[in-house]
């Protein structure tokens, strides 16, 4: 579905990525790894369109979206949850959902929208008053995540889900991935706890210097020593290799 | 072109230059150009001035009229109400400025950019509030006149346009001088254009970024304080119109056309803008102004680095290279691997 | 009263455009003039009615700041990409400023040009009298800003020029076209500026600079309420515009102007985000 190819991309002359590749099927969960400075974030910043790439192939569904901007991304179908930040903090947490139905056509499209939403995080709907700053880490990352579904993306950009949060968060912030992938929706998730994302994906790719250094499944990641040491840390706790 | 051949390219075109300005007096001895080039070449420290501060070490400041007013104030001031020779006043004018460009400094350290430029438009708008109003020293809206000018000056019209011309040139040359080679060829100059580039990253490297920025604003409030002492004496009227807005307007101006960052860029940006301002006065009085509006907005988008730029490429490495002076190699031919960000994060701009 | 409310419309443009767009508008007060003149060509040339003259006005500074991105400011941030350098846009402003005022005065000349009261009359409170016109002020000031405050407030396009001020990455992942937010932004906050340029024109003189020292006020009320926060600004204007009628009853009148310099350096130095704060986190 979402096919990125050789992709050399970064900042200004800074050259982050240096032709990397992955591919994510519909309905899949993919998820990218890889020690500090590997150019994860960038990858998908530069698939969303904030980055443009110096060279490399983007597409969806055939369709290339170099050269897009990210609204036009977006109104391809496609969801991004930023790393940090992603809210609007003076915004209540009603705000927040309505203006992610900012493009879609009619009020009663919005409506129906915003219903689907509160349904799947009822939590919002009690909260609906209030300003979005003043709810916890993890809350506020449900809230990013709800609001990128308000326009029913079938594609999702996860940037580090799992930052910053208590485990007890990352753990339902996962459940819901698992949900909305069963609803059919494709994630592509850029994680530094490797633990997690090896639990959900289907497929993993791991990143180092701005290259694919190794990709395959959960269990053929575990599998492999050298990929173990290198990028899942020793022995089988989640962490960031020195 | 290679960095050698321009840097002996230059300092022909430079020797020529100097040559030029030099025989000036000698190849044009009217009255009224030498009048207009003295003029000029005293905008030339001014807007040098701006750019020390605002283009090389990147604090903008939007009140050079300010000092260059104080500088004027002062110099004329001591002469008529203390009677202190010229020179003195020069003197105590540059050394006053100076002096309120490190107390501006300050407060400054803790302002961001726009911020800076805000306070700095502020205080030169005080300034002038000040020089309007306070009678009994600065004359109020008549301005100052009557206090004299350089000493020992030949009688004759002519001689005495020559005269004042070659002391400015004098003064101004040594002034640019020193300014160009504390930018060049000083670890301050460094310490500059580190803060410009990236302040954090100069305080990491253990740059210490106060003293440095205190010093560039002393540095280039004091000479604009010079250039404003030089102008009271050579027009022998100081007016609040000094202090006004449309002259840092001009002066910025100046600097943009003739490339922000480079010391004699904006020098010759404001011989050059100063003679093109003075033509237009021909064609009618306000034109000149609208085309310095022009020039400014044009510049900025499409030639940020002015007249300098379009011969500099190659120097735009010094300034990442200086930014990480924590390797003593630099690699001129491989901007790539130079990093110009915080080393520590992933993605440097993450949140730009 | 008057004079805060007029700061008002000014300073909350610019704050509007400052928290949008992240760039001071150092023309804005040549939107004021604008306006200014437009209501006298409106008025004085064509003989159009003062309700009509004002909506001219307004129009037309509305149209001319559309403008200002297209040409200026999107071209100088496609040529920066992402490097931030708020000092280039603040000079291309300036450049602007020196621009539209010095063409003012080509066109118009440098005199002082005459406005004719959009109303006439004075009503009658206690012992004082206030002219209508400066009410008229008061009153148009109000219902706009209470306007705009509504339409930020519940309108599909105001909420997103909140949310282009609090998170333009946010926003663009929502579909939101900054470009065309930007536009907007400037588009309203000139627009204000003009209204309050025709508004006051009867009042004082209209010349080509009678922007700029509002403009610099603006500066200091925006710090004083915070930058980029638009009830900071409300408030503060109205404070700077008291303090002012207070404190000429104190000193010399040609000191009124420096009043609002000196609170902008008190505040700087002592608490420089203002009163509120900057309203987003950016």
């Amino acid at each position: 579905m979402l096919e990125v190819a050789g992709l050399r991309s970064g900042y200004g002359r800074l050259e982050i990525l240096r032709g990397a590749s992955l591919r994510l099927p519909a309905g899949f969960i993919v998820g990218l790894i890889g020690p500090n400075g590997a150019g994860k974030s960038t990858l998908l910043k530069t698939i969303f369109g904030y980055l443009r790439p110096f060279a490399g192939a983007i597409t969806l569904e055939g369709r290339s979206l170099v050269g897009l901007r990210p609204d036009q991304i977006m109104q391809l179908g496609v969801g991004f949850v930023a790393q940090a930040g992603g809210l609007f903090a003076d915004m209540t947490v009603h705000e927040n959902l309505l203006v992610g139905g900012y493009s879609l056509g009619s009020r009663g499209e919005l409506r129906a929208a915003l219903e689907d939403v509160y349904a799947r995080f009822p939590l919002f709907r009690e909260r609906r008053r209030q300003p979005a700053a003043s709810l916890s880490g993890g809350e506020q990352r449900a809230l990013a995540l709800a609001r990128a579904l308000v326009i029913r993306p079938r594609v999702l950009l996860l940037d580090e889900p799992s930052a910053a949060l208590a485990p007890r968060f990352i753990e339902e912030v996962y459940e819901t991935i698992r949900a909305l992938n069963r609803s059919g929706i494709a994630l592509l998730i850029v994680e530094q706890n490797v633990e997690m994302i090896l639990s959900v994906a289907h497929r993993v790719f791991v990143l180092d210097l701005g290259r694919n250094a190794f990709d395959g499944t959960p269990a053929e990641l575990r599998g492999s020593d050298r990929i173990r040491r290198l990028y899942l840390g020793e022995g089988s706790r989640a962490g960031i290799p020195a | 072109m290679s960095g050698a051949r321009f840097r002996s390219l230059r300092r022909l075109v430079l020797c020529a230059g100097g040559v030029v300005a030099a025989l000036l007096p000698a190849l044009a001895p009217h009255p009224f150009v030498l009048s207009l080039a003295t003029q000029a070449v005293i905008w030339a420290l001014l807007a040098s001035s701006w750019d020390l501060l605002s283009g090389y070490t990147g604090q903008i400041s939007f009140g050079h009229a300010g000092f260059f007013a104080l500088g004027a104030y002062t110099a004329a001031g001591m002469a008529k109400h203390l009677g202190l020779s010229p020179w003195l006043g020069l003197l105590l004018g540059t050394g006053g400025a100076a002096l309120v460009g490190v107390g501006v400094g300050f407060p400054a350290l803790r302002l961001r950019g726009h911020y800076l430029a805000l306070v700095t438009l502020a205080l030169a708008e005080l300034i002038r509030l000040s020089a309007q109003n306070w009678l009994s020293v600065t004359g109020g809206p008549f301005g100052m006149y009557d206090f004299g000018t350089f000493p020992g000056l030949p009688a004759g019209a002519v001689a005495r346009a020559q005269a004042t011309y070659l002391l400015v040139v004098a003064v101004v040359a040594g002034a640019v001088a020193v300014m160009l080679y504390v930018c060049r060829r000083t670890r301050a100059g460094q310490a500059f254009r580190a803060i410009r580039e990236d302040e954090v990253l100069a305080e990491s490297l253990g740059i210490n970024t106060t003293v440095y920025k205190l010093l560039a604003f002393a540095l280039s409030s004091g000479f604009a304080g010079l250039a404003g002492g030089l102008y009271a004496f050579y027009i022998q009227l100081v007016s609040p119109t000094v202090a006004s807005a449309a002259t840092t307007s001009l002066v910025i101006g100046m600097a943009v056309f003739g490339g922000l960052g480079t010391i004699w860029g904006p020098a010759l940006g404001a011989l050059l803008l100063f003679a093109v301002n003075e033509a237009l006065r021909f064609v009618g009085v306000v034109y000149n102004l609208v085309a310095v509006g022009l020039t400014i907005m044009v510049f900025v988008i499409f030639l940020p680095r002015g007249l300098a730029g379009l011969a500099l490429r190659r120097q735009r490495l010094t300034v990442r290279r200086d930014a990480l002076r924590a390797e003593e190699d630099a690699e001129p031919g491989q901007p790539e691997q130079v990093t110009g960000a915080t080393p520590s994060a992933e993605d440097p701009r993450s949140t730009a | 009263m008057v004079l805060g409310g007029l700061y008002a419309l000014f300073a909350v443009g610019l704050t509007l455009i400052f928290g949008v767009l992240d760039v001071i508008n150092v023309a804005h007060g040549e939107f004021f003039a604008v306006g200014g003149y437009l209501v006298f060509a409106a008025l004085v040339l064509l003989h159009l009615p003062p309700a009509a003259g004002v909506a001219v006005a307004g129009l037309g500074a509305f149209l001319l700041g559309l403008a200002v991105y297209p040409l200026l400011i999107g071209p100088l941030k496609r040529r920066l990409g992402r490097r931030p350098a708020g000092s280039l846009y603040l000079v291309l402003t300036l450049g602007l400023s020196t621009f539209l005022q010095s063409s003012l005065l080509a066109v118009a000349g440098g005199e002082y040009v005459r406005v004719p009261p959009l109303v006439s009359g004075i009503l009658e409170i206690g012992s004082t009298g206030v002219s209508h016109q400066r009410l008229l002020v008061v009153t148009v000031a109000a219902l706009l800003l209470a306007g705009l405050f509504a339409f930020l407030r519940w309108h599909r396009e105001g909420l997103a020029v909140r949310a282009v001020a609090q998170n333009p990455e946010a926003a663009q992942a929502i579909g939101i076209s900054l470009t065309r937010i930007f536009v907007l932004t400037l588009g309203l906050g000139a627009g204000l500026a003009g209204v309050g340029g025709a508004l006051m024109a009867p009042l004082f003189n209209v010349y080509p600079a009678v922007g700029f020292p509002l403009t610099i006020k603006a500066f200091a009320i925006t710090i004083l309420g915070g930058m980029g926060n638009l009830v900071g600004a409300l408030l503060a204007s109205l404070i700077i515009g008291v303090a002012e009628s207070l404190v000429v009853m104190a000193i010399p009148s040609q000191w009124q102007n420096g009043v609002a310099f000196v609170v902008m350096i008190i505040v700087l130095l002592l608490r420089p985000q203002g009163l509120l704060g900057r309203a987003t986190s950016r």
